[in-house]
């Protein structure tokens, strides 16, 4: 089955490989989130029912997905955002959540697909056009993030996370200024 | 626990008053990352009254958390979400006292020979010969404890590239890093809690500090003053609790713009000056990176131990298709999000194995296709996609990493693509890597080096910079960073860039 959305100026979606999209957990300054941003209703229940099929950890040694506040967390992430960046990642969600409408799922979204479809509908975009792995890719990176911020969820897999403090290990304080340096 | 925060004097915006402040100095650097803190030490040496601006905050090092999302948040630019405009290309930087040096990954290398030999025929830098640069290498090797790994401090995910390579016949060695005494916390790019990475903010700045130099955070340099071919003063403004904006002026009789190859360019480009090349925020180059991981059969725990390990590839020939491998620690953020596990249980298994998986990230030469600028919107564009000519560089760095780790006894390879990707055999590298192909948004990149905005050559009508660093156009304004390389150099670049400044410094000096 074909599902091709038109291609349009859906630019620039942050892709978020290594993590602002997370609550700082422990111990930073809070971050504000200057835009007011508030996770709609529609788009958290896209945020779970993404993370639902991404994440199946029941019967493993995972930490249940239910118990990690994924959708917070992404929700505090995306508050980061400028705003123009933002508008566009709220887009591609709508995208992305309506386009199961359009391409054949019996005429329901993504939030109303069972597990097996969402997977199946994930992997068709996957293999779509560009604008079509950059949402899909983008979910999943914020899924990623909204999960393993928790510590707990990480050191379910043997990551230690913060080890110096725990540790003991002393600071050096700064390096001495080098007598007189000679002239090259 | 030793707690006592290193000592570094920093004017912080809410210790200015609201009407701001007015200074006068005789130099004032804009950013205080690699170059910037160089510059200012070298300068503060000389005897000159320097002043810093930096637009990121102060935090000392005991505020530091470990925690790498949090660490995004608060010492990354745009909290680590600075993209290209595809959206496909994360590129990172510092922003905050002490630059992309405080969360930077410590590896070193001095600029490949093979590289200044091409700015020397290619953009006219005789100046810039190896044995010319050999003693500015020298200096901040020393002034910052930079050597090889000892062999503890190569890690189990270290060795295994250093054996696989050694398999194949491949040259590759423990890295190279400016750390002294590392606690090997693996937590690098959430910057050092203990001091022990050698960083701007634990050396050049509090060196300058001591000699003088007057150093604000949350400072962010916005606008010029000309007069004919000088810029008179530079004007700031200092952002304080709850977002009141504070106004600081700095006259100087010499200005130094460090604020790093996205920012400079773009300073120069709101102000309109310096730019009859037109090659102001062209030339940008990245080194786009991509990460690959090896599963084996036992456990590796790649995240236990120094940032960077080892590192594997022809080093010496960037320009002839060369490649880096370098052996990197990765956390379940960044051993989810830089390659694709897959989706429901094949991600979940793949996470449950990712003790197991050995780990590297690529660096190639890529070519200066790129361009910075302030879009209608206001708003900056980093306009960059993968050149084709590139893009087999990186099909042979994978191919490279692919079969060192199946040299070194993984059974399967997972590549760095938006849909999950593995090769199940030695014997099935080439037709796997033959069949990828370039394209928007299919391959996890990120970019740790941006560079190449306002090119140095010897040429007023094709490059911004002239070979001592003075901008072309202008009498007393300097670029020392990361945007003046001409082409990109594969290798890690903050070596590079410390040696540039403290060679920019010295032709400063000399001139009087
Ligand atoms: C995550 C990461 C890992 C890296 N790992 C390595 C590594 O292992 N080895 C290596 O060699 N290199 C590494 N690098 C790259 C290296 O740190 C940089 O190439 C180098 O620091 C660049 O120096 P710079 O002076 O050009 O800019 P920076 O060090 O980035 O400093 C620029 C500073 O200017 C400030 N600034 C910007 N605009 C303004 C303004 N308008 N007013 C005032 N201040 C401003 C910024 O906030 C920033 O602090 C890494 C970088 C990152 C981000």
């Amino acid at each position: 089955m074909k599902h091709r959305l038109h291609r349009r100026t859906f630019t620039k979606l942050s892709l978020l490989s290594g993590g602002a999209l997370v609550v700082p957990a422990i111990g930073a300054a809070p971050v504000r989130a200057s835009n007011g941003f508030v996770l709609s209703a529609d788009d958290r229940m896209l945020i779970e029912t993404f993370a639902e099929a991404m994440l199946p950890t029941e019967g493993t040694s995972l930490k249940p997905q239910s118990e990690v506040p994924i959708a917070d967390n992404v929700a505090h992430a995306l508050a980061l955002l400028d705003d123009p960046v933002l508008e566009q990642v709220r887009l591609g969600f709508k995208l992305f959540d309506y386009g199961a409408f359009l391409v054949g799922f019996h005429f329901k979204r993504f939030v109303n697909l069972s597990i097996e479809q969402r997977v199946d509908y994930i992997h068709r975009w996957e293999d779509g056009i560009a604008t079509q792995r950059g949402i899909v890719d983008l979910l999943k990176k914020l899924t990623y993030l909204g999960y393993w911020k928790d510590l707990e969820a990480a050191r379910a897999i043997g990551y230690l996370g913060p080890v110096s403090v725990a540790g003991g290990v002393p600071n050096l304080g700064n390096a001495p200024m080098p007598p007189s340096d000679p002239k090259p | 626990m030793n707690d006592a925060p290193p000592i570094l004097r920093v004017t912080q915006p809410n210790d200015i008053p609201d009407a701001g402040l007015d200074l006068v100095a005789d130099v004032v650097v804009i950013g205080s990352g690699a170059s910037g803190a160089v510059m200012a030490y070298e300068l503060s040496r000389d005897g000159a009254k320097v002043v810093v601006l930096e637009a990121g905050p102060y935090l000392p090092s005991t505020e530091f958390t470990e925690h790498t999302p949090t660490a995004f948040e608060t010492l990354y630019q745009d909290h680590g979400n600075q993209t290209n405009t595809t959206g496909d290309l994360i590129v990172l930087q510092g922003k905050c006292i002490g630059g992309s040096t405080v969360v930077n990954a410590a590896a070193c290398f001095r600029t490949p020979d093979q590289v200044l030999e091409h700015w020397r025929t290619e953009h006219g830098l005789e100046n810039l010969s190896p044995e010319a640069l050999a003693p500015y290498f020298e200096k901040v090797e020393r002034n910052l404890s930079i050597h090889q790994n000892e062999p503890h401090e190569v890690n189990y995910n270290g060795r295994l590239l250093l054996e696989g390579a050694a398999k194949l016949g491949i040259p590759a060695s423990p890295a190279t890093r400016n750390v002294k005494n590392c606690a090997l916390s693996g937590h690098c790019l959430a910057a050092c809690r203990t001091d022990r990475k050698q960083s701007m903010l634990v050396t050049y700045l509090p060196w300058a500090s001591e000699l003088g130099a007057t150093i604000l955070s949350g400072t962010r340099a916005e606008t010029f003053e000309v007069n004919g071919r000088r810029i008179t003063a530079v004007n700031a403004v200092a952002t304080g609790a709850e977002g009141r904006e504070k106004p600081v002026r700095v006259e100087a009789g010499l200005v130094v713009v460090a604020a790093g190859p996205i920012q400079t360019p773009l300073l120069f480009q709101k102000n309109e000056l310096a730019n009859s090349s037109g090659q102001i925020g062209l030339n940008f180059a990245c080194h786009p990176s991509l990460a690959v991981l090896g599963e084996h059969a036992s456990s590796i725990y790649a995240w236990v131990g120094a940032s960077i390990t080892a590192h594997a590839g022809d080093v010496e020939n960037p320009l002839l298709g060369g490649y880096l491998i370098e052996a990197a620690a990765a956390g379940p953020v960044s051993t989810s999000s830089s390659v694709d596990g897959g989706v429901g249980p094949d991600f979940v298994d793949f996470m449950q194995r990712s003790k197991n998986m050995q780990s590297a990230v690529t660096l190639i030469h890529d070519h200066n296709v790129g361009r910075v600028y302030l879009g209608d919107d206001g708003q900056k564009k980093i306009e960059y996609d993968l050149d084709d000519r590139d893009f087999e560089s990186l099909r042979r760095a994978l191919r490279g990493t692919a079969r060192i780790y199946f040299a070194a006894g993984a059974k399967r390879v997972f590549l760095p693509t938006t849909r999950r990707t593995t090769i199940e055999s030695a014997d099935e590298i080439d037709s796997v890597i033959k069949s990828l192909t370039n394209g928007k948004h299919k391959y996890r990149l990120t970019s740790y080096h941006p560079q190449g905005t306002m090119r140095m050559g010897a040429d007023p009508t094709k490059s911004v910079v002239a070979p001592d660093g003075r901008c072309h156009d202008l009498d007393n304004v300097y670029v020392p960073d990361a945007s003046l390389f001409p082409s990109s150099i594969m290798v890690n670049p903050q070596v590079t860039v410390y040696a540039m400044a403290s060679y920019i410094a010295d032709e400063i000096k000399a001139r009087g």
